[in-house]
């Protein structure tokens, strides 16, 4: 596939519901190869926007681009080229992985070894497993082997962490990494600070449906120190997050 | 079609692995059949007897009221009926014996003989009723004992008893078309419902919907999947009813398993589309399954499943026979145990027709995908 840059374009995108305004305005361009993060907390317009970028719902105004198709022309050729995790995302409980991973294969057309999928994600010794039975973090890691079957242009993962433990967490940064590093570009939503940190090479931080701050982790840090911040409680070398993987290990318990 | 295949192959596998689900439409209308099939509610009332008096006398007549026993207490239900109506009472099911009054009956000297002819189906039904004539001539010999020589009947009345194959089914020829109805309703509506509702709720639904094929396909494969599941389940049902319960089915017409596959399908599409109806409108299942409970409920008891409507006051018979399940019922009922042919089932397919426009427009007009 190939692939134009910048591959992800929104324009002055407008969503209204009802009596609130959910995206108000918002632009920016994700480049090829890039990890483009939407910080925020709950309410602030991530999901709805990145919906409108994948199709899902139809902004009021504005422009959303992938890979030079205008979603609002052609959602399904940008389906089709996507891949997507949603926020409340869910399989079928009475398959096994394999055959989940088969069957959105041929709904993407495409041809696929489902194992291997899996094995991308860590999950080929859990093939047979059934969806039900798997626990959080192996749900998430399935759905991210869901969206790697057509070998998509473009990568969005909707709060992937969220409801994980720290183990399972740190499992899908690796996995993120992983992908990103095998040229992948990615757009993902979260409201963990460490988590943009540690995955995206610009975020955007949005609220109340606008974009607040854009640009990499390290020039929003710098930003703010060189107006003189000074964070409340003496910054030590280790965090409780490390405390807690120290004692429980960095295994994962699943 | 390469797709729909693997769709519906894919949500097979789902439900066959749902063992809720399988209890559901299959386990359960089967123990409901057998349990009640097994019951015998025929047992409960008096056996149905035909009499054909040709002597027309005292004694005559004195021996049907001593049949029908006195005090209130009925010991056969006794119809009188000329011989033609007698027979034909008895071959169609709707009796379980005819007895015949010769036309010397009581006449002093001769020889009369009662000519029972039972069918052959009932043999609980038949001992009874022998039983019964056995008692009451008895009681008419030793009444005979104490009336004058002349008038006695003593030693000269002899009781022949034949057999024939009667067709009417009884009460478990009713049941199991009644259950197998029944059944597709359930599974229409109840599985289709808890499934979709369940997809909807879970993100299921909406995770289909961001890929380029969309949900739709995959709602095919679903429909596919329980319009296989109402037939299959159609099958085992008659087919277990049938050599369980001992009814025969379809008069020996083997397109009656062609009919009864059409009929499922009907019936099938029918519930399916309430059912989706029901699932479009309900954002989860605590708010699916009181509905589903309602439109089903009081068609499991006013519908004729397990009992004849005729047993019903007329005030709910009016309007209940127009009800989805009392066209279904009726029209399995008269593939199954009247031998009939699909193609003259009149009303009860142009009743589902109706109905199944009906629904499908009011499912259309409900189904949200999330």
């Amino acid at each position: 596939m190939t692939t134009v840059d910048p591959v992800i374009v929104a324009k002055e995108l407008r969503k209204q519901y009802e009596d609130i305004t959910a995206v108000d305005g918002i632009s920016f361009e994700v480049r090829r190869g890039e990890v483009f993060g939407m910080l925020g907390p709950n309410g602030a317009g991530k999901t709805t926007t990145i919906e409108i970028l994948e199709g899902m719902r139809d902004a009021d105004s504005g422009q959303a681009i992938i890979n030079g198709i205008n979603v609002k022309d052609d959602p399904t050729a940008v389906k089709a080229i996507i891949g997507v995790q949603l926020q409340q995302n869910a399989f079928f409980d009475n398959l096994k992985l394999a055959e989940i991973v088969d069957l959105y294969a041929r709904l993407y057309k495409a041809k696929i070894d489902p194992v291997e999928i899996l094995s991308r994600v860590g999950l080929e010794n859990r093939k047979n497993a059934r969806y039900a039975h798997l626990s959080g973090g192996q749900k998430q890691r399935l759905s991210i082997a869901v969206a790697l079957v057509n070998d998509p242009v473009v990568l969005f993962l909707d709060e992937p962490t969220t409801g994980l433990d720290p183990q399972a967490r740190r499992q899908v940064w690796a996995l993120v990494n992983k992908i990103s590093e095998n040229g992948a570009t990615i757009m993902l939503t979260t409201h963990y600070m460490e988590e943009a940190e540690e995955l995206c090479d610009r975020v955007a931080v949005i609220e109340d449906g606008q974009i607040i701050a854009l640009d990499t982790p390290d020039n929003l840090i710098d930003q703010l120190l060189e107006t003189g911040f000074k964070p409340e409680k003496r910054v030590r070398e280790a965090t409780l997050d490390d405390v807690f993987l120290n004692l429980t290990g960095r295994d994962l318990r699943d | 079609m390469k797709l729909y295949l693997a769709l519906t192959i894919a949500s097979l596998k789902m439900y066959f692995r749902n063992r809720q689900a399988l209890f559901w439409a299959l386990f359960f209308p089967l123990l409901i059949m057998l349990i009640f099939g097994f019951m015998n509610f025929d047992g409960f009332s008096s056996p149905d007897v035909g009499v054909y008096d040709a002597a027309e006398n005292d004694a005559s007549r004195s021996l049907i009221d001593s049949l029908r026993g006195s005090d209130g207490a009925q010991v056969l239900a006794v119809s009188v009926g000329s011989r033609e109506e007698v027979m034909n009472e008895l071959k169609f099911g709707e009796t379980r014996a005819a007895i015949i009054i010769p036309e010397n009956f009581g006449v002093p000297g001769e020889f009369a003989e009662l000519q029972v002819t039972y069918d052959e189906r009932y043999a609980q039904e038949r001992v009874v009723i022998s039983t019964v004539i056995g008692q009451v001539t008895d009681a008419l010999f030793k009444e005979a004992a104490q009336v004058p020589s002349e008038y006695r009947v003593e030693n000269s009345i002899g009781i022949s008893e034949s057999f024939i194959e009667g067709q009417g089914q009884g009460f478990k020829g009713w049941l199991i078309p009644g259950i197998a109805a029944m059944a597709i309703m359930q599974t229409g509506l109840f599985t289709v419902v808890f499934t979709l509702v369940r997809f909807k709720s879970q993100g299921v639904l909406r995770r289909l919907k961001a890929t380029p094929i969309g949900a739709s396909h995959f709602l095919a494969g679903q429909l596919t999947t329980k319009a296989i599941v109402v037939v299959l389940q159609t099958y085992v049902l008659v087919i277990v009813g049938a050599l369980v319960l001992g009814v025969t089915v379809g008069g020996g017409r083997l397109a009656m398993w062609f009919d009864l596959t059409i009929l499922a399908l009907l019936g099938g599409a029918l519930f399916i589309a309430i059912g989706l109806a029901v699932s479009g409108w309900a954002k989860n299942e605590e708010t699916a399954a009181p509905v589903a409970n309602i439109i089903s409920m009081p068609m499991m008891f006013l519908s004729g499943v397990f009992f004849p409507l005729s047993i019903m006051p007329e005030w709910v018979t009016r309007w209940s026979q127009y009800l989805p399940l009392t066209y279904l019922a009726d029209g399995m009922r008269a593939i199954t145990v009247e031998g009939a042919a699909i193609t003259t089932l009149g009303s009860e397919l142009l009743g589902l027709a109706v109905w199944i426009a009906i629904a499908f427009v009011i499912a259309t007009r409900m189904f949200r995908w999330e």
